[in-house]
């Protein structure tokens, strides 16, 4: 017994460098694979960078354009929406609310970009363009209605209060907003023919020159937004979350609501989680290819209005790379722009970790020193 | 020590290397020892206007010879000519003619033209919504709507419904273009016939495909836009157009197959065949079968119109 | 207004945040209604209508919606009226004012064909060998033939009388299915439903993608999706082992944390370009030069394909196995491994015997997120490999039975296709919403796994510790 072991000795230290050789050569093998994306894409790109043909770099502009207008209004969409319900669920929600309400909406992840790209660009666009009004007027009504329905809470006996208590209000809020969605698609054709002559869309080209696209940056801007809602939420959820306890609780022994404890301690003390949830937010926008594929009129403009359409980096790449003969220009141009994402969403994301590593850190530090 | 570790590492990393290597090459080996067979493979690249019927002719062909594979990639006639001379398919359907740039990057890479087969008839159809009362257009006015540069001569833009329509009874505003993107075949022939190659207007949306133009222009009663005569569904009406003689003519199967409606063309095939070779078995029954009487058939099935027999005849080369 | 601002003061504030969950919430669940309503409801045989207009016209098919006219005065129905080898048309609007008498007769049938889709109209008659059955006995003969196999319908000739009164002669063998839905009742609604339902998932696409299944897509997703696997989680699990447990936990090694993580963060299109650039054009051009000199100028490597699809798909998931197993190694306590090394077991036996049976359950929640993504991702496969119709699978009884070189349909790729390239949207669309809904089922199915897995995983050790 004693023997075989003995002798079996060398046979398995050598098995061991082996494994630990190529665990050491698969993880670098991994690593250098990693890193060869983007000294493929800088290897690509530089011939054009380094020629003559910096005139054509022109042609990226509309294309940048087009990615930041997109990025911007998912975010100007998603972000309130995804900071506010990470607040209302780190600190308001019921615990056994939450453990249900946080995987459902991490799970709006999922949905692959091609079927929210479908439903935006098939169904959303046509009937958003047949009822423009009551698409804005139900973007800003549904929110109020639901700061309505606090106001009534209030006033509300306290019987009512306790059967509708605030920290299930996500879920039955959601008969109260679809009740006024409904009366919002009731009122407003009766106020569009009051007050713009029946249609939004004529008074908004002849008062101020607007081009309304059936394809355009606000299709776009709700599609990415549902996109981008589950990353932000998922990750500001987390950094509130583990604001250590015992400082909003000193809040508000000190006599501030709660409400008060969330904005003027929680959201100072996770305030660079909340960023670089935002951060992984733009660069999720910034990159999503189909969605804008579809949701969008692929129309390269420089045009500031969210009624018109745009093309992004993403999208060109996606159309034109299969046509673009190997080494050409445009080729070697749609490289370019994949660099250019790449290093922008390489940059934002190594950013957001940088600052969430920080941010663990200093809760580690306020943990124990509490 | 540290170094002669990392000199051992990289010699592990250098088996592991070797060791890969050995196990894609039974990998490799196995794809060749396929070679050409009865069945063999049919890939082609290219127009996405003929998607439609090459998938339907796709599908005869697998009835009839079910050994063979089929593969087809649709994503606009300009990806046809790099993907032939890349060498990555021999066959390439594309719905309008090389280019001469295009056929000289080919002969100068292969020393022999690619052999050009006209395979159906089809047109570009100018498509308004369905309850637009606007009775025809003229070729100027389509250049003068879609067109910045106005290369074929007419003096001012249309942008307005207003100006278009004699009488008020049609939509108001700005009219909404609706087109293909820039790799469509659609796109290059509407470009180089109707607008004398001038540039597009940049608002122009540059749809995926020829039926998400029809579906937006069927959805929104101020659209128009272009697309091929097959993709005509009732949501939309394509409009007569005025030809150079003065009188409109509306697109149908008689007045495209006798070339009367303006914007009629040939749908080709490019393939790549070397002067004194043979076509592989699966490439030759695919163009057997485009070029019989079923074939032709299909066209119309797909929604083009069809090539009378003996044109088709005289082109058979393999 | 004391009310107002004691209100204002208690705040309404957490009432907007409670909002926007539920907003988001509503919307979550708007989009799973419609893919779930269209979806399905598509095979459910809808009753067909025949409806005569004031001019004496006649029109019969299945009402698909209704919109406004334009000029707000009322407004008019899409029908479906097949019959496309007659009149050319598949699809008829019709101004509801216009219609003078709409009955649904029972029966009105609805033939499933090989070519020129559906045709809607009434049997005259059916002739079998040279005997000709009309009325019910004609019916019955082909509910009979119907049973058969296609070769054996070839006797059955059936006479069809559209609802315009043309006639028509048409072989039984080139027809798929005929119904009747208004003399259906429930039970045998459900029965068309189900059978409709398994035709979608179980066949290929019919028509040029405009009807029929989606099962080569299917097929094609499930096998890029296991080849990815393969690849990536010896790859994956190598790296995180050798940064977990290797490699120096140094200022380097953070860094190369971060960088790993970012990749998931890298937009999936920037991957197509690398596979496009390195493994198409790169490697699978070389490997044609070197092998396949003889096939050229067709390409066997050097066009997209299963395999550099899988492997680019890899390279994109590869951050997600690997952080999913570095939070499984991570999750092991110290002493574990060190009680291993002191009862003498090399580094190799601590890490195969204690370690990896530890963090296996994570290393498998992270193969799963990363099927599930890739499974719904399809930017990067339009510049590596995916095609319109591939109706013979990469998988077969050919040598060498896998081909890697083929290329492959996939769900989602196929859903945008259909959507957007196919020849006519309106027959299209209620196919893209039951393969969105696939789609959605299959990466939902697949997330909610690995959501169970890793949570029955943290009770786990929770109860460890």
């Amino acid at each position: 017994m004693t023997r075989t072991r003995l002798s079996s000795q060398p046979l398995r230290h050598l098995q061991d460098r082996i494994a630990t050789a190529l665990i050491t050569a698969g993880g670098i093998g991994v690593l250098l694979a990693v890193l060869g994306i983007g000294v493929f894409l800088v290897w690509e790109a530089a011939p054009l960078l380094l020629s003559e043909e910096l005139g054509s770099l022109s042609m990226l502009t509309p294309l940048a354009w087009g990615t930041l207008k997109a990025a911007l209004i998912a975010l100007l969409f998603a972000l309130p929406l995804a900071l506010g319900a990470a607040a209302y669920s780190a600190f308001f929600m019921s615990p056994r609310l939450r453990s249900r309400i946080k995987p459902t909406l991490e799970m709006m992840e999922a949905i692959p970009g091609v079927v929210v790209g479908f439903i935006a660009g098939m169904v959303l666009a046509p009937w958003v363009e047949r009822h423009l009004a009551s698409t804005l007027v139900v973007l800003l009504w549904l929110p109020l209605s639901a700061g309505l329905a606090g106001l009534l809470w209030h006033l509300a006996t306290r019987r009512w209060q306790r059967r509708l208590p605030l920290s299930w209000a996500a879920l039955w809020l959601i008969p109260w907003l679809i009740a006024m969605f409904f009366l919002a698609l009731w009122l407003t054709p009766l106020a569009e023919q009051a007050l713009w002559g029946g249609d939004l869309r004529h008074y908004l080209y002849d008062a101020f020159g607007l081009d309304y696209v059936t394809r355009n940056a606000l299709i776009v801007g709700l599609a990415m937004g549902f996109a981008v809602i589950p990353s932000v939420y998922s990750l500001a959820e987390d950094a509130l979350n583990e604001v250590p306890r015992p400082l909003m609780e000193g809040a508000q022994a000190l006599g501030a609501s709660r409400w008060q404890a969330v904005t003027k301690v929680a959201l100072a003390a996770a305030g660079p989680g909340l960023f670089s949830a935002v951060m992984i937010g733009a660069g999720r926008a910034v990159g999503e290819t189909m969605i804008v594929l579809m949701a969008s009129s692929n129309t390269a403009l420089l045009s500031a209005s969210p009624f018109e359409g745009m093309r992004t980096m993403a999208a060109a790449i996606a159309i034109e790379l299969p046509e673009a003969a190997a080494g050409g220009i445009t080729y070697r141009m749609l490289v370019l722009a994949a660099l250019v994402l790449f290093l922008f969403t390489f940059f934002v994301n190594t950013l957001a970790e940088v600052v969430r590593q920080r941010l663990r850190r200093r809760y580690q530090r306020m943990g124990s020193g509490a | 020590m540290n170094s002669n570790g990392f000199a051992l590492r990289m010699k592990y990393g250098a088996a592991l290397g070797l060791t890969w290597l050995l196990l894609s090459l039974p990998l490799t080996g196995w794809a060749q020892s396929q070679g050409p067979s009865a069945s063999g493979t049919l890939g082609t690249v290219g127009s996405d206007t003929m998607a439609g019927l090459m998938l339907r002719w796709g599908e005869a062909l697998t009835t009839q010879h079910p050994d063979i594979n089929v593969q087809f990639q649709a994503s606009g006639s300009a990806s046809a000519p790099p993907a032939l001379l890349a060498g990555t398919t021999r066959i390439g359907p594309m719905s309008r003619r090389m280019t001469d740039d295009e056929r000289d990057a080919f002969v100068e890479r292969y020393g022999y033209p690619p052999l050009e087969l006209r395979v159906a008839r089809d047109a570009l159809i100018v498509i308004v919504h369905r309850h637009n009362p606007l009775p025809d257009i003229s070729l100027d006015e389509v250049d003068a709507i879609f067109s910045s540069t106005q290369a074929c001569g007419s003096e001012s833009s249309i942008a307005h419904w207003e100006t278009l329509a004699e009488d008020d009874t049609g939509p108001k505003g700005p009219i909404a273009l609706h087109g293909r993107n820039i790799t469509s075949g659609t796109y290059g022939v509407f470009r180089q016939r109707l607008l004398c190659n001038g540039e597009f207007r940049p608002e122009v949306s540059k749809h995926m495909g020829a039926s998400a133009v029809v579906a937006a222009v069927g959805e929104s009663y101020t659209a128009m836009g272009y697309s091929g005569y097959n993709h005509l569904t009732p949501s939309v009406r394509p409009l007569p157009l005025t030809n150079r003689q003065g009188s409109p003519v509306m697109p149908s199967d008689t007045t495209i197959q006798n070339g009367d409606y303006p914007l009629s063309r040939y749908l080709y095939i490019y393939v790549n065949l070397p002067p004194d070779a043979s076509l592989p078995p699966a490439e030759r029954a695919f163009l057997d079968l485009v070029m019989s009487a079923e074939g032709q058939q299909i066209t119309r099935a797909a929604g083009f119109v069809p090539l009378p027999l003996d044109a088709l005849e005289a082109q058979r080369a393999w | 207004m004391t009310w107002l601002k004691n209100a204002m003061q208690q705040g309404v504030w957490p009432w907007l945040c409670a909002g926007s969950v539920a907003i988001s919430l509503l919307m979550l669940g708007a989009l799973l209604a419609l893919l779930l309503t269209r979806g399905l409801g598509h095979f459910w045989p809808a009753g067909l209508d025949e409806i005569t207009l004031n001019n004496g016209e006649v029109v019969a098919g299945e009402a698909v919606r209704e919109m406004p006219l334009p000029d707000q005065t009322g407004s008019e129905r899409l029908y479906f009226t097949g019959n496309r080898d007659l009149d050319d048309a598949r699809w008829r609007w019709v101004a509801i004012d216009t219609i003078a008498r709409q009955t649904q007769p029972a029966d009105l049938l609805r033939l499933e064909r090989r070519a020129w889709g559906d045709f809607i109209g009434y049997l005259e008659a059916v002739e079998v060998n040279g005997e000709r059955f009309t009325g019910d006995d004609a019916w019955q003969q082909v509910q009979q033939a119907l049973a058969l196999p296609t070769a054996q319908r070839t006797h059955y000739q059936l006479t069809l009388r559209t609802p315009q009164g043309q006639t028509l002669r048409q072989s039984l063998a080139t027809v798929i299915n005929v119904e009747a839905p208004n003399a259906m009742h429930l039970g045998q609604k459900l029965r068309a439903w189900g059978s409709e339902v398994w035709q979608f998932l179980s066949q290929g696409p019919r028509a040029a993608n405009t009807g029929g299944g989606v099962w080569p897509a299917i097929f094609g997703t499930m096998l890029m999706v296991i080849v990815m696997s393969v690849i990536v989680t010896p790859f994956g699990v190598l790296a995180a082992i050798y940064l977990n447990e290797i490699a120096h936990q140094g200022p380097l090694t953070r860094l190369v944390r971060i960088g790993v993580r970012n990749l998931a963060g890298v937009p999936s299109i920037v991957y197509g370009v690398f596979g496009l650039g390195v493994f198409v054009y790169g490697i699978g051009g070389s490997l044609d030069e070197w092998f396949f000199d003889d096939a050229l100028p067709s390409p066997t490597f050097g066009t997209g394909g299963l395999l550099w699809a899988s492997l680019t798909l890899a390279l994109l998931t590869l951050p997600v196995v690997i952080v999913a197993t570095e939070e499984g190694l991570a999750r092991i306590p110290e002493a574990q491994r060190e009680g291993a090394v002191a009862l003498g077991a090399t580094r190799l036996e601590m890490l195969t015997r204690v370690v990896l049976p530890m963090a296996m359950p994570a290393m498998l929640t992270g193969v799963i997120l990363a099927v599930a993504r890739a499974a719904g991702e399809v930017a990067p496969l339009m510049l590596v490999g995916v095609a319109k119709l591939a109706p013979q699978m990469p998988l077969d009884g050919e040598f060498p039975y896998l081909h890697l070189e083929r290329k492959f349909m996939h769900l989602g790729y196929h859903l945008f296709d259909t959507a957007f390239h196919g020849e006519d949207v309106q027959a299209a669309i209620p196919l893209v919403y039951a393969t969105a809904l696939l789609l959605v089922l299959i990466v939902l199915v697949l997330n909610l796994t690995a959501i169970l897995l890793r949570h029955h995983l943290r009770r786990q050790r929770g109860s460890e510790c």
